[in-house]
């Protein structure tokens, strides 16, 4: 698919036409993930505000169980990863690899719209579970573990047509980029989610093992799923709305490879100087440094395509969550790096950095780039355009003010924490330097989701009203215009 | 990367072999996993390492509860912190400890299905928790109501492990008796469930640094306290 028709009228309208019936194929599944996953990331960044009031005070609305911290956090995390995450990546990489591979979704749709109505039902059902007390304590699968054999048969049934169209795509030169990252995705997230559930819940127990299984998960979700959506969705914006083409093929294909090799590795360094054998820590923190290498190659590809660009983020929505996403990913390369070296992890481990480096990773890199993806997507299967500029707007600085000051904070007093740990002074002291310490980053914390959420009720609402056909009656795209450059946009960019 | 194959087949290759080399292998091996007899000449103790399981009922009120969010259970070594030298973080509850407490090892969880290491260390370290636990009556205080302990703390309090009922007759043997701050009404008495018996129960057994075989004998010559 080309960005300019070099043909005549006729081709570029048979082109338009193919469009439309691509995007109405996947119109009904894709709207209805990301409204439910819009949401899950309300409900996930709400339950945010309040884990952080309950770390700093316990007793805010009363000692009920159900909302204790122990409860809670798993809920909003949980929430975040399966409820929003998962979810509207599914969305964005159906969409993507039906535009990408020129293939209209032709059966199975109801199956689809199935799968995310029981994906749906299963994580409530999994969420409550865990605040009801059900919870695994087994990090990022805190949900019993009904829940997991039914999560996997719906990531499946999106899998599967995917993968179907990337095989049937035809393919021309340059075709590949995006569609290997979502490729990826699809083929690692079963494998990984298999692998931990199956040793976690089916195996007779692995003890310390199985603590190391789960940070290997927690590491490999975020680095061979969110990641690759992420890096897909950029690498399929990016070119499209600036209409300049990727700057290197050949960065582009050793950033995906370098990140497809070492991806696998990382994960176990969380439990550094524990009781896992020292090999399986030591490469975990080896390749947690080495992935700044896909991370460096990928953010210095964006770098080197939207040179000269740069004003078009002031003016499309799109490309400006996608590009500041894109930003968030080598800023989360260099906290998962901090978090993995041995001389700045052994402060790190076990503090609010771990955090850190979740949300810099889920939230600002990946959401970010879910969002452009989302503003791009949407008007095109709803048929109408965002109604409001300045909602697009609100939503956007404060989601960037909200998640930079979380893993600013998180990271901050990540390193206060570890200090307070590692003071020698501390050998015969209770916790309460440790405690009271920290108790500021966390009520930042509390403050920066509330932000967030406010953010997230208007991406709601706004998202709400185009689903349901309200948007605006026109042709030409919602744009957040600046004074000075109208001529930011080629024409072609929002085809 | 023309062929849709290779492409698939690099996949494959580039994730298969971490998988292979840390889960698979690692995990068939922890299979083999077995306690080991102390041999009495070399550590000076008899018996089967680890020597006694955790209480497991009381581990499911742990885990549900999502303690592990806030405490670990795990000790490092020097190289990487200060765990070991802590007062009161091992065996040894006398003043400042003379050798560090031992990082912990594979072994010292085998009897627990999922060792719960943690997730952060916004409160104290428990893997050895069980030595330096104080009584039964204040660690049920603690746990029913943190602040009446630390007023900084910012741990929950578990009421719900515990139940308040009307006094009949003389006072319950097991019933809290909390600061006057922290009391319930007159007449009225708090006691633990059957859960908080069993948590409480679980803390006390987390002592991961019973010596290993064959390794630091001078820890195993050490007289045991409790």
């Amino acid at each position: 698919m080309q960005t300019t028709p070099s043909t005549p009228d006729t081709d570029l309208q048979a082109d338009n036409l193919r469009r439309a019936a691509i995007d109405k194929s996947v119109k009904v599944p894709v709207l209805f993930l990301f409204t439910n996953g819009a949401f899950w990331l309300m409900l996930s960044t709400i339950l945010g505000v309040l884990a952080a009031i309950k770390l700093v005070e316990p007793e805010f609305l009363g000692n009920c169980q159900y909302i204790s911290y122990g409860r809670l956090q798993p809920a909003h995390i949980n929430a975040l990863v399966y409820g929003w995450g998962v979810q509207a990546a599914l969305g964005v990489m159906l969409w993507i690899m039906a535009r990408r591979s020129g293939q209209e979704l032709k059966s199975g749709k109801s199956l689809l719209l199935v799968a995310a109505i029981f994906w749906n039902i299963t994580i409530t059902f999994g969420i409550l579970a865990v605040v009801m007390g059900k919870s695994t304590s087994i990090e990022w699968l805190e949900m019993p573990k009904f829940v997991w054999p039914i999560l996997l048969g719906c990531f499946l049934c999106y899998a599967w047509p995917i993968v179907r169209m990337f095989g049937r795509a035809f393919r021309p030169e340059g075709f590949m980029v995006s569609t290997w990252y979502i490729l990826g995705a699809c083929f690692w997230f079963p494998w990984i989610f298999i692998t931990a559930n199956v040793a976690l819940h089916c195996l007779p127990g692995l003890g310390a093992l199985g603590a190391g299984i789960d940070a290997w998960y927690i590491h490999g979700v975020i680095m061979l799923f969110f990641v690759p959506v992420g890096v897909g969705a950029a690498y399929y914006f990016i070119p499209k709305i600036t209409g300049q083409p990727i700057a290197s093929a050949q960065l582009a294909s050793a950033g995906f490879w370098t990140l497809a090799i070492l991806g696998g590795w990382t994960g176990m360094q969380k439990y550094m100087g524990g009781p896992l054998p020292a090999w399986m820590t030591s490469i975990g923190a080896a390749t947690g440094v080495l992935l700044l290498i896909p991370v460096g190659l990928v953010g210095l590809n964006h770098h080197l395509t939207t040179l000269g660009k740069h004003s078009a983020a002031a003016s499309s929505p799109t490309l400006r969550f996608v590009f500041f996403g894109a930003l968030f990913y080598p800023v989360s390369g260099v906290v998962l790096a901090l978090n993995s070296a041995f001389w700045t992890g052994a402060s790190l481990q076990f503090t609010q950095s771990w955090y850190a480096f979740q949300m810099v990773s889920v939230y600002g890199f990946f959401s970010m780039c879910v969002f452009g993806a989302i503003y791009y997507i949407v008007p095109r299967l709803s048929g109408c355009e965002w109604l409001s500029v300045r909602l697009i707007r609100n939503h956007f600085w404060f989601s960037v003010y909200g998640v930079g000051t979380i893993v600013i904070m998180s990271l901050v007093a990540g390193w206060q924490q570890g200090a307070d740990l590692n003071d020698p002074e501390h050998w015969d002291q209770t916790f309460m330097n440790h405690v009271v310490n920290s108790r500021a980053y966390v009520v930042s914390r509390a403050v920066a989701w509330a932000l967030i959420s406010f953010s997230n009720l208007m991406f709601l609402i706004h998202l709400l009203l185009m689903v349901l056909g309200l948007g605006r009656r026109s042709s030409a795209p919602t744009l957040l215009h600046h004074d000075h450059d109208e001529t930011a946009l080629p024409n072609g960019a929002h085809a | 990367m023309t062929n849709f194959r290779t492409f698939i087949l690099g996949l494959t290759a580039a994730f298969g072999l971490p998988w292979l080399c840390l889960i698979v292998l690692p995990a068939m091996q922890y299979q083999q996993l077995i306690p080991v007899a102390y041999d009495k000449d070399k550590d000076g103790v008899e018996g089967i390492y680890p020597p006694a399981p955790i209480n497991a009922q009381g581990q499911l009120v742990y885990v549900r509860e999502g303690c592990n969010q806030c405490h670990t259970q795990m000790i490092r070594p020097q190289q990487l912190g200060l765990d070991g030298w802590y007062k009161g973080w091992g065996q040894d509850q006398q003043g400042r400890p003379t050798a560090p407490v031992r990082p912990n090892v594979l072994r010292d969880y085998l009897s627990e299905k999922y060792a719960l290491l943690g997730v952060q260390r916004v409160g104290p370290e428990l893997a050895n928790y069980g030595w330096r636990a104080p009584d039964e009556a204040a660690l049920y205080q603690h746990l029913y109501s943190p602040r009446s302990v630390h007023d900084w703390s910012t741990m929950p309090a578990y009421t719900q492990l515990f139940k308040v009922q009307k006094i009949q007759g003389p006072v319950s043997t097991d019933a809290l008796k909390l600061p006057k701050k922290f009391a319930v009404a007159a007449g009225y008495e708090v006691v633990p469930t059957l859960e908080a018996k069993q948590l409480v129960q679980y803390l006390q057994s987390l002592k991961k640094d019973y010596p290993i075989p064959g390794q630091s004998a001078a820890v195993a010559a050490a007289p045991a306290k409790k």
